[in-house]
């Protein structure tokens, strides 16, 4: 959900407004408006449906099989039979009509008409209903469409992001592997720093930028390295970044069984003088 | 000073918008001027049947002169007129013959308006859209002030109107969208015209606790005050509401207070107290964290301005250009369009204190600088005195005539609706074009 942070006394809605919609698209993937998707539904259909299903030009053949099929309706009311727009003829119908009434009675026609054109009206007024429900339900397939491309672009995102994590974990399970020859295995701390072989300017740097990248130890984690610390050590400065693969991500072939482990029998790692795991 | 108020239904106990918005201001204006309300006998604004006795009443110390309505509205006639001015080409006759089937027919109400407007310095004619508005604005166009209360519905793409709103005195605004749209439609940007809107009797003092106490609500809650109607948006509030609480097990409770006229769902979170006394609806704002207006359709929404004045924040919903352009100009609230929006904003506005607490000072600041009464009476008055200039410079605008007998029966108008379409609508946003008269007319 949206964080804001509100620094200042002027408030800006609008900006306000901007980055919501700018949080909604991001969690959505697309963001499309009303007018997007109708567009899209009128447009390109085809994109994003199976055209064998839904036809993307159904809208508009309905529309035009509507308009040409569409019979003219009449009111007809009582009066309509005798209607005209000349008053004088107007007059002579009203003075003539009981006379037309002893020939036939137009009541029945006027009546049957009357309801005809009603129902056409009814009809008239369910055919924009239908339209209605067609274009809706092709819209909500298009967004449907629309929803599930996008869900499909997801699975495949986290389908290779699962495997990036898979096998990062199978070489991070290879890195304590003891490889022979690399380094001696790791020497209990002897309490002072003195016993440490000179150094060149290189490797102090070196030593110094690493120092610097992780941040200080404590003086205990630094000198007191049991060999238990320093192979968690080792797991969490190679799952840094430093973890060191193979081609395809395998970790490199286990090696033979050294007689050097640690007293709770875990393989020794690269590590420099200071106890740091080495970047090899 | 003398001023009449005209308006179609007038009461303590009418609570319609633009009959209470002229009640307010009546009373507010008779503090300043000798104030005469003109109104009909009708009570119902469907039927307009004369349910009140004709003659001079006083209803708070105002004198109100009621005149009967000469037939009540046939719902079927001013239907099938309706349709045939909305969506069809007509002519002026049938737009005339509209505006009488609509109502409140009082011819004796505008004679007697003529026959007083020598007595008068100004009539204010409330709601552009009915009989006694356009009737008395073509009879007294000198004394004529229009209050249009105007919605975006098609009636204001009706001809006639136009010629009204470019012949009255002034115009006096709700808001500076209602405004935009009156321009847009009449081409009356001569016409000396405020945006005012209407101020709100806001308690002293209210108490959040006590509204808790006496109606056991004990959890932090959005309100609504209002009609629980559809036409108010109050079906679309409860679709996003339910997925809100879905997805939010334990974010703020929705309050509704109002009649319903719609089913409301059952929910947990969801609470209906009906229809409250003033006092309770203030405490009731005042111990909310943000009041809601759902509807899309609003000239001006007092009770959003009643939110604002208690420091609560709003969210609006956007597609109605008028509390959009408020939530902008104010800088105190949110406005959403769809589901997404709404959760998100109402989300913001129930977890961000720093956004709440600000969105709610700035309301309190926008309602004092724009809305209290002091500010409404002085605009208006300040619009007298510009009309009392002008009548010494002798200036008149004169009454457009809307053609012969003949030329009212040419079919040449073209239907409300589709006009309707053609006027621009959206927010008046501060540096925007529309809104290159905010500032002044502010």
């Amino acid at each position: 959900m949206t964080d804001f942070s509100i620094r200042s006394d002027n408030v800006d809605v609008e900006q306000i407004m901007r980055q919501i919609r700018a949080r909604i698209r991001e969690k959505r993937g697309v963001d499309y408006t009303e007018e997007e998707i109708r567009e899209l539904a009128n447009v390109k259909l085809e994109k994003f449906l199976d055209p064998r299903g839904v036809r993307s030009d159904l809208l508009e053949q309905f529309r035009r099989k509507r308009e040409a099929s569409l019979p003219p309706n009449f009111k007809f009311e009582d009066t309509t039979l005798f209607e005209t727009h000349r008053g004088l003829l107007a007059f002579i119908r009203r003075l003539l009509r009981p006379v037309l009434k002893l020939f036939f009675n137009p009541n029945p026609l006027i009546d049957a008409l009357h309801i005809q054109s009603k129902l056409n009206a009814q009809q008239a007024a369910l055919e924009p209903l239908y339209y209605e429900v067609i274009h809706n339900l092709v819209l909500e397939t298009t967004r449907l469409g629309i929803d599930v491309k996008n869900l499909k672009m997801r699975v495949e995102s986290m389908s290779s992001r699962l495997d990036f994590d898979e096998r990062r974990a199978r070489a991070l399970e290879g890195v304590v592997q003891y490889r022979p020859g690399a380094v001696p295995p790791l020497q209990p701390p002897s309490g002072g720093g003195d016993s440490r072989a000179p150094e060149s300017p290189e490797q102090s740097e070196r030593r110094n930028r690493r120092r610097r990248r992780r941040g200080r130890r404590r003086p205990e984690e630094r000198t007191g390295g049991r060999s238990g610390q320093g192979a968690q050590g080792a797991q969490g400065a190679l799952g840094a970044g430093g973890t060191p693969m193979s081609e395809g991500g395998e970790a490199e072939p286990i090696g033979e069984q050294s007689d050097d482990r640690d007293d709770r029998g875990l393989p020794p790692v690269h590590r420099d003088t200071d106890g740091e795991p080495s970047e090899s | 000073m003398k001023l009449a108020v005209a308006v179609q239904r007038y009461g303590a106990d009418i609570n319609g918008g633009a009959e209470l918005h002229a009640r307010y201001i009546a009373e507010r204006l008779a503090r300043h001027a000798e104030v005469e309300v003109v109104t009909t006998c009708a009570r119902d604004y469907v039927t307009w049947r004369n349910e009140r006795p004709e003659g001079v009443d006083q209803v708070n110390g105002i004198p109100v002169r009621r005149f009967p309505v000469t037939h009540e509205r046939d719902p079927n006639h001013f239907g099938r007129q309706s349709r045939r001015v909305f969506d069809q080409p007509h002519s002026i006759a049938d737009e005339i013959a509209w505006l009488e089937s609509e109502g409140p027919a009082s011819p004796a109400m505008i004679d007697y308006l003529e026959r007083s407007a020598s007595k008068l310095d100004f009539i204010l004619l409330f709601s552009y859209r009915y009989y006694h508005a356009w009737h008395g604005a073509r009879r007294v166009p000198a004394k004529a002030l229009l209050v249009p209360t105007a919605e975006r519905d098609p009636a204001i793409g009706l001809g006639i109107f136009g010629a009204t709103f470019r012949s009255v005195r002034a115009v006096m605004y709700n808001s500076h969208e209602e405004r935009a749209m009156i321009q847009a439609a009449t081409r009356n940007e001569e016409v000396p015209g405020v945006v005012v809107g209407i101020g709100s009797e806001i308690p002293a003092r209210t108490d959040g606790e006590r509204f808790r106490r006496k109606h056991n609500v004990r959890k932090p809650f959005a309100i609504y005050v209002g009609r629980i109607d559809e036409n108010k948006g109050c079906k679309e509030l409860f679709d996003f509401f339910l997925r809100y609480a879905n997805t939010f097990p334990r974010g703020l409770d929705l309050v509704l207070i109002g009649s319903a006229i719609m089913p409301i769902p059952q929910h947990p979170r969801i609470h209906h107290l009906g229809f409250l006394p003033d006092e309770d609806k203030f405490d009731a704002i005042a111990a909310s964290d943000l009041l809601i207006m759902p509807s899309y359709f609003e000239s001006l929404s007092m009770v959003a301005l009643e939110a604002w004045a208690l420091g609560r924040p709003v969210l609006a919903n956007g597609r109605c250009d008028v509390l959009k352009g408020q939530c902008i100009r104010s800088a105190a609230g949110l406005y959403y369009e769809r589901y997404e929006e709404f959760a998100e904003t109402l989300y913001a506005l129930e977890s961000n204190g720093p956004l709440h607490a600000r969105l709610g000072r700035n309301g309190r600041d926008y309602f004092t600088q724009h809305y209290t009464w002091p500010v409404i009476e002085r605009k208006y008055l300040d619009m007298f005195d510009q009309l009392k200039r002008e009548d010494a410079s002798g200036a008149r605008r004169p009454v457009e005539s809307l053609g012969g007998w003949l030329a009212r029966r040419q079919r040449h108008q073209r239907p409300a609706a589709e006009v309707l379409t053609t006027i621009p609508s959206n927010a008046v946003v501060p540096g925007s074009g529309a809104a290159e008269n905010l500032s002044r007319s502010a």
